[in-house]
């Protein structure tokens, strides 16, 4: 079976990049995989199916969306808000009618109006300020033969926006670690905080937090690794909490090598975010396969961390107290940063493994390419068989059959 | 109890699950349950009839009949687990597998199409559910309960089952080699074969009947083994265990067998077993150089094993007297409670 593979690809700088580097070597060792080349709108000929990788950011998926839209095929949803990415599809290439479109579809008529207010820049742009309430997700569930998601959060957000087909939940599979040595970072403890500095990553919260167990703890130190975000001023922060120099270490840009390095040398990570736009994150699975304990927002697939890996703190108006206790608990608990760590090392194993990944995926991608003609064929011998003997398909009889075959899920495609 | 115990049934086929499958309901029966063998034939080919085939289970009705419950429905191997009862208990012999360990092997069946290739997930999402439904799953070897933990995050207790009744006995060794299997590819008896072919001093006995029986009665006539190798096609029960008694070890070397009786019938005649690193199941009580010798998958290796255990007369009586001590823990007193408990 040929499958046309449309994704970013190294030496692109992105998540799903690196997901799509790692994922593609296993995969095609299960189904025949052509890897479609960045910019190309259409499959390759004598494909008998095409899966394509999506997520919010226009720039790395605007081309696979274009494809999609030319032929239909099986989504792998990285992200269920797509708003940026319609946008940046539609409006930004000069069809305000079809982003306009796509804001009716999601939100009616009030929608479509607050389309006109960003256009005629009377309120802000709707992908900064209300993505969620607007995911402009439909016109891509509308392309999807089927989904594959890596949470069950985005898989409820999908059935909620009527989405009818099969729906694959396939865990992020984890990078085998490398065996890299820790860094040298200092901090007893020492926590780390992955990925762009911003409101969104709950920095704010996390400094108050980490301010007030350094007041106690003078040996803990925080390890923000990361570029900051255009508008965030994270020095100013850091000096009004007394934080500047004492109890951080900044980092900006770092290697692969060097990232598994720092993420080995800290006692626990810290993976906020809210709003989610339902993404997973690869730096939490590489630092679950590092066998370190986690602290996440209680948002999204986040949530769906078992509680034995992930102290959860919810978004609320008691966040940096919870953030703070979560804090504590792990600077002070020895062996609950070891349980922990010992349960994200087994979970990385059991649920995140490359191989049992890449096996979901190709029984998804032939469930997907054949699974109509197998449930059609069920169905026509059954029903043959049922009308040789005087079944009549309206009677007891057949309605009986057909809750038979419900039951084994027999007779449509998965 | 009132127990239906489930078996597909191969028209004019008969193997181990056959005999495991009459041996329980003889079990049962003589612990005082009321129990009967229900069997449906199963046809795996062409195309989707594995699934409509398997389907026929699942139209039987079994909660009660003739106007009593059936308190119990004990599944063996696809597809009868498909079956439905509030109490179903699977003790797994084996699922279909070919769309498991054996795709994309010569013992395969299906193909790349993308039809084919939904086929087989649509049989493994068929296993899931109807082997879900179970209220107790246990599984004869632990090869079939790891292929089945593998394959559908399942987990099942391991329950072996003793072999076919017979008059077992050790008597002093007249050096051959025995086959008992059933003469299938999968078996690789051929294997035995190109040993003899090897060894002119190797002499074998082969039993039973199969579809690979014409291919290696031929492999002999072009090996020249006429007189050494004797094929004797299905014999009395009498008859094998006469052949247990007096052969000099017992060949048994499928390809990932799920569970094989053959060295459990070999034990109890306390013969050793030659068998190879991939057999699977039979390695779970086939220790090399403790009750038998796991050798390589080669003619070479099989050769050199069968000559050994001839010239080291008293290792190998003691390898039988360990096997045997090692078969007789497994009693269907001890399966039945197991069971039903």
């Amino acid at each position: 079976m040929r499958v046309a593979y449309f994704s970013p690809m190294p030496p692109e700088t992105s998540g799903i990049a690196d997901y799509s580097a790692l994922l593609v070597p296993a995969l095609a060792r299960r189904v025949e995989l052509v890897v479609v080349k960045r910019g190309r709108r259409r499959p390759p000929r004598r494909v008998d199916l095409s899966l394509y990788h999506l997520g919010n950011d226009p720039q790395a998926h605007g081309w696979i969306l274009d494809a999609l839209e030319r032929a239909p095929g099986v989504v792998v949803l990285h992200d269920f808000v797509l708003h940026h990415l319609v946008s940046g599809t539609t409006l930004a290439r000069g069809n305000a009618q079809g982003y306009l479109d796509a804001l009716e579809r999601d939100g009616g008529l009030p929608a479509r109006l607050l389309g006109y207010a960003v256009m005629e820049k009377r309120i802000p742009a709707l992908w900064e300020s209300r993505p969620d309430d607007l995911p402009l997700a439909g016109g891509v569930l509308d392309r999807a033969t089927a989904l594959i998601v890596h949470s069950r959060h985005v898989e409820q957000r999908a059935r909620s926006a009527g989405y009818a087909g099969a729906i694959h939940v396939i865990p992020h599979p984890a990078w085998p670690s490398p065996s890299v040595e820790a860094a040298a970072v200092g901090g007893a403890p020492l926590f780390g905080c992955f990925g762009n500095l911003n409101a969104s990553k709950r920095i704010p919260q996390l400094l108050g937090a980490f301010s007030r167990l350094h007041r106690d703890q003078p040996d803990a130190r925080l390890l923000l690794v990361g570029a900051v975000s255009p508008g965030f001023d994270l020095d100013r922060r850091l000096q009004r909490l007394g934080l500047h120099g004492d109890g951080i270490v900044r980092m900006d840009y770092v290697t692969e090598e060097r990232l598994w390095a720092l993420m080995a040398a800290c006692n626990a990570c810290l993976n906020l975010r809210a709003p989610t736009m339902g993404e997973t994150s690869g730096s939490v699975v590489r630092q679950l396969s590092l066998g370190k304990p986690v602290v996440v927002s209680d948002v999204g697939w986040f949530s769906e961390l078992p509680d034995e890996v992930a102290l959860k703190v919810p978004v609320d108006e008691h966040e940096v107290d919870t953030l703070h206790a979560a804090l504590e608990l792990l600077a002070t608990r020895d062996d609950v940063r070891v349980a922990m760590g010992n349960a994200a090392a087994a979970l990385a194993r059991r649920e995140h493994d490359l191989e049992r990944v890449a096996e979901l995926y190709a029984a998804a991608l032939e469930q997907a390419a054949g699974g109509a003609a197998v449930g059609e064929a069920v169905l026509r011998e059954v029903a043959q068989a049922a009308a040789d003997v005087g079944i009549d398909a309206d009677g007891p009889e057949a309605a009986e059959l057909a809750r038979r075959l419900a039951e084994v899920e027999l007779g449509r495609p998965s | 109890m009132r127990i239906a115990v489930c078996r597909p049934q191969v028209p004019f086929a008969r193997g181990g699950v056959e005999i495991f499958t009459d041996a329980l309901v003889t079990e049962l029966l003589q612990r005082g349950h009321d129990a009967e063998l229900v069997t449906v034939p199963f046809k795996w080919y062409p195309g989707s009839r594995v699934l409509t085939q398997a389907f026929l289970w699942r139209l039987l009705d079994l909660e009660e009949v003739d106007g009593a419950p059936v308190d119990l429905v004990i599944a063996t191997k696809f597809p009868s687990y498909v079956i439905r009862h509030p109490n179903k208990r699977v003790w797994l012999v084996h699922q279909f597998r070919q769309a498991y360990e054996l795709d994309r092997t010569e013992l395969g069946q299906f193909g790349e199409s993308p039809e084919d290739r939904a086929l087989r997930r649509k049989v493994q999402q068929l296993d899931l559910v109807a082997l879900g439904e179970a209220t107790r799953l246990f599984a004869t070897s632990e090869n079939v309960a790891g292929r089945l933990e593998r394959s559908t995050g399942l987990s099942a207790e391991v329950l072996p089952h003793p072999p076919q009744p017979l008059d077992y006995r050790c008597e002093a060794s007249e050096g051959f080699v025995l086959s008992a299997s059933r003469l299938d590819r999968s078996k690789r008896i051929d294997l035995l074969l190109e040993a003899a072919a090897l060894d002119q001093s190797l002499e074998v006995v082969v039993v039973s009947d199969g579809p690979d029986r014409e291919r290696l009665e031929r492999l002999a006539r072009e090996r020249g083994l006429n007189g050494r190798v004797r094929f004797e096609g299905r014999v009395s029960a009498a008859r094998l265990a006469e052949l247990y008694a007096r052969c000099g070890a017992v060949y048994y070397a499928p390809v990932d067998e799920d569970f094989g009786m053959g060295p459990y019938e070999s034990f109890l005649s306390e013969k050793p077993v030659i068998t190879t690193v991939d057999a699977g199941g039979p390695l779970e009580v086939v220790h090399d150089r403790e009750t038998g010798l796991v050798v390589e998958a080669e003619p070479a290796a099989v050769a050199r094993a069968a000559a050994w255990l001839r010239e080291h007369g008293e290792e190998a009586a003691g390898y039988g007297r360990r096997g045997k001590a090692l078969a007789d823990e497994v009693t269907w007193d001890r399966a039945v409670a197991r069971l039903l408990a």
